[in-house]
């Protein structure tokens, strides 16, 4: 039996993009003949599953599963309060969507969430019944206007089609997820200055009521090494060069005006430092270099993997889980 | 507690003992008692309670696609028959039944509970109604046998007759009231008028500024031709106008004084025993020479009242900021504690909700509500 399981997306386009994000971490997911399990490969104690995105989101709630990938939007609208339950591990970089309060744009009085407040209760007057909003966020959209102290309204529950609840007449005001913002404006629709309501992205996240044994730990601690590292090498350049003189006062300059810092000192004087430097900071890096008087040849290099003796993504799971 | 009582015969038999005991009380001064059917239809519900009772409210769908809810009260379905039915006012009606209630926050309390109540609707005399509500709340638990109990009282209505007396225009004053019932917010609200808010429209405001409502539409006509959009909804252009023109109106209308703002806060503030803070209202009111003559002899009244009924006065706590949380009661309101802490029955003035449900024109009511498993467990029979 698998130590850990891993749920993770099992159509459209955060599958896609969940498959790309494993097979560049070079554990590319299998989908074996049986539809919905596959492995992770070079990870053999990890037993993948593949769910609809809300029904990883009710599972890692649930501890169903141990870890699993879906969207920030969805978690907590199954769980308004995370703690305790989920514990996000990592924001993936993709999956991007916004819930947002949108209302005609027609309504050119209304710009904020304020007005909408306003709007609520006049609306409830004239009409005699209160303002409705369309969602399939109904604990997102109910935080989110009590905080804001508004009560004059009702929420419509919508399965699909959100977007067209206003001009269907079936509700005044949507809370809906957009990326673009292009659905909404060809609905007739715009979004309030101040509502969006949650930022979300497509997250990796652990259950905190799974059942977390030695060997789950385990390989958790592995597959977050594994991620880890992977994304310590796309964020960072290998960077090779001699130091004749003054090695020490240059390395701390680097990392002082750099961020880099020395992966391992040469053997003899005629051998490179090694330094691992941030790649948005690569120039800056040479320039300090020049600057602190060193005028050997520098050479880069990618790295596949750069594995770190500390594993801060396992380290924060494991203080979450106690 | 568990989420789904299970009532065994001792419980049972207490149950109802005591609802003959409130029921008989009840009786004394004339209400009689009336039921509502368990399932009710949602709307009315979901239409006239805060998310916060929908959120609490048990909600289904019969195969018609009709939405049904589990009553979370007895007060709203009696309150729709008495206005379909057209009962001749002033009626007296009392009830004992269940009413269930979600618990999202705490899954042990119990869903289903036993509600007792009484209800005076349609008679025009607030202070007489007044004073029989508190004294048959008062009666009915005493008649169950618990003497030990604190009240508190307070009324909404300082609070309306205080901003009423500002110099500010309608519009925040409907605000104002309307964000009464959430503190936090209500705080955010003063600052805002306070430090003036930014319009995001400044420049339709400034041409909208004393137009006709007709040319006021005209102008909004234009500008929403010129940006190719078009009207949807049930919401319609015309309100979109009025609201314009009446923000138009308020652009060069004055910003809250702080002085003001110390005033409200100050009164919300208020709170202790009820003799003394209505001196304190007095006292805070005078500086500010608002009048708020009216609420505190009313409120005095209803003090003579319930000491009168034997209360000892340093048991009868003012609370101005009191009935903020519930968003119906729009005057007194009031509540009795067992010598626990826990609230043993609650009620108030509601003077809108009838209208509000298809009356047509207000009715003034006032009721008070027990929790009776409540009372059993303070010691009550």
């Amino acid at each position: 039996m698998a130590a850990l399981t891993l749920a993770v997306p099992s159509k459209g386009r955060l599958k896609e993009n969940v498959d790309a994000f494993f097979a560049d971490a070079g554990a590319a997911l299998g989908h074996s003949a049986r539809g919905y399990r596959a492995t992770l490969a070079g990870f053999p104690d990890i037993e993948v599953m593949l769910l609809s995105a809300s029904e990883i989101a009710a599972s890692l709630i649930a501890g169903d599963v141990h870890l699993g990938i879906t969207g920030h939007d969805l978690l907590l609208e199954q769980a308004p309060e995370l703690s305790g339950r989920v514990h996000l591990v990592k924001p993936l970089g993709f999956g991007h969507a916004d819930v947002v309060v949108a209302v005609p744009s027609f309504w050119i009085d209304v710009a904020t969430m304020a007005d909408l407040d306003d709007v609520c209760a006049a609306f409830a007057q004239k009409h005699r019944r209160r303002l409705r909003v369309a969602t399939k966020y109904i604990q997102l959209t109910r935080s989110h206007f009590a905080q804001l102290g508004i009560s004059d309204y009702r929420i419509v529950e919508s399965a699909g089609a959100t977007e067209a609840a206003p001009a269907a007449g079936t509700a005044e005001v949507i809370v809906d997820i957009t990326s673009t913002g292009s659905t909404l404006k060809a609905n007739g629709l715009k979004v309030l200055d101040d509502g969006v309501i949650l930022k979300s992205e497509a997250q990796l996240a652990a259950a905190l009521r799974a059942d977390w044994t030695e060997d789950a730990r385990k390989a958790v601690a592995n597959l977050l090494d594994r991620l880890g590292a992977r994304d310590r090498a796309r964020n960072s350049q290998v960077l090779r060069v001699r130091l004749d003189k003054n090695a020490d006062a240059i390395l701390a300059r680097l990392a002082e005006e750099a961020g880099a810092s020395l992966m391992s000192r040469p053997a003899d004087s005629s051998g490179e430092y090694v330094i691992l430097c941030p790649r948005p900071r690569l120039m800056q890096a040479i320039a300090s270099l020049r600057a602190a008087g060193c005028d050997a040849p520098a050479t880069t290099q990618d790295a596949d993997y750069v594995f770190d003796t500390q594993n801060p993504l396992y380290a924060a799971l494991s203080a979450a889980l106690g | 507690m568990t989420a789904f009582p299970y009532y065994d015969t001792p419980a049972l038999a207490a149950l109802e003992t005591q609802a003959q005991k409130l029921l008989a009380s009840f009786a004394t001064r004339g209400y009689t008692r009336e039921e509502p059917s368990i399932l009710q239809p949602a709307d009315i519900f979901l239409d006239r309670s805060g998310e916060e009772i929908r959120r609490r409210t048990f909600t289904l769908t019969d195969p018609s696609g009709r939405e049904l809810c589990l009553r979370p009260d007895l007060t709203i379905p009696i309150c729709r028959m008495v206005v379909e039915s057209k009962t001749p006012l002033p009626a007296r009606l009392c009830y004992h039944g269940l009413a269930f209630r979600q618990q999202p926050n705490s899954p042990d309390a119990p869903t289903q509970f036993h509600q007792a109540g009484a209800e005076l609707l349609g008679l025009a005399d607030a202070a007489a109604g007044d004073s029989e509500i508190a004294s048959l709340a008062i009666d009915a638990v005493r008649a169950t046998g618990i003497a030990d109990f604190d009240v508190t009282v307070g009324d909404l209505a300082f609070f309306g007759a205080l901003i009423d007396a500002l110099e500010i225009p309608a519009h925040w004053r409907a605000r104002l009231k309307r964000h009464f019932w959430r503190a936090g917010y209500f705080e955010e609200l003063l600052q805002r008028l306070t430090r003036g808010s930014a319009p995001e429209q400044k420049s339709l405001l400034t041409a909208l500024s004393g137009q006709s409502l007709a040319d006021a539409r005209r102008l909004v006509e234009e500008r929403l031709a010129a940006a190719g959009l078009t009207p949807q909804g049930v919401r319609t252009l015309d309100e979109v106008v009025e609201r314009l023109v009446e923000q138009a109106a308020d652009e060069d209308a004055s910003h809250l004084d702080e002085p003001i703002v110390r005033v409200i806060t100050g009164l919300l503030d208020v709170s202790g025993p009820a003799r003394d803070a209505l001196e304190q209202i007095r006292a805070l009111t005078a500086k500010a020479k608002i009048d708020l003559d009216a609420p505190l002899a009313a409120m005095a009244r209803r003090l003579d009242t319930i000491e009168a009924l034997g209360v000892a006065p340093e048991r009868i706590t003012f609370a101005a900021h009191f009935g903020r949380n519930m968003e119906y009661y729009t005057g007194f309101v009031f509540e009795l504690r067992a010598r626990n802490g826990e609230v043993i029955a609650g009620g108030g003035r509601y003077d809108t909700l009838l209208e509000a449900i298809g009356a047509g024109h207000p009715i003034p009511a006032v009721g008070v509500a027990f929790w009776t498993e409540t009372m059993l467990a303070a010691g009550g029979a």
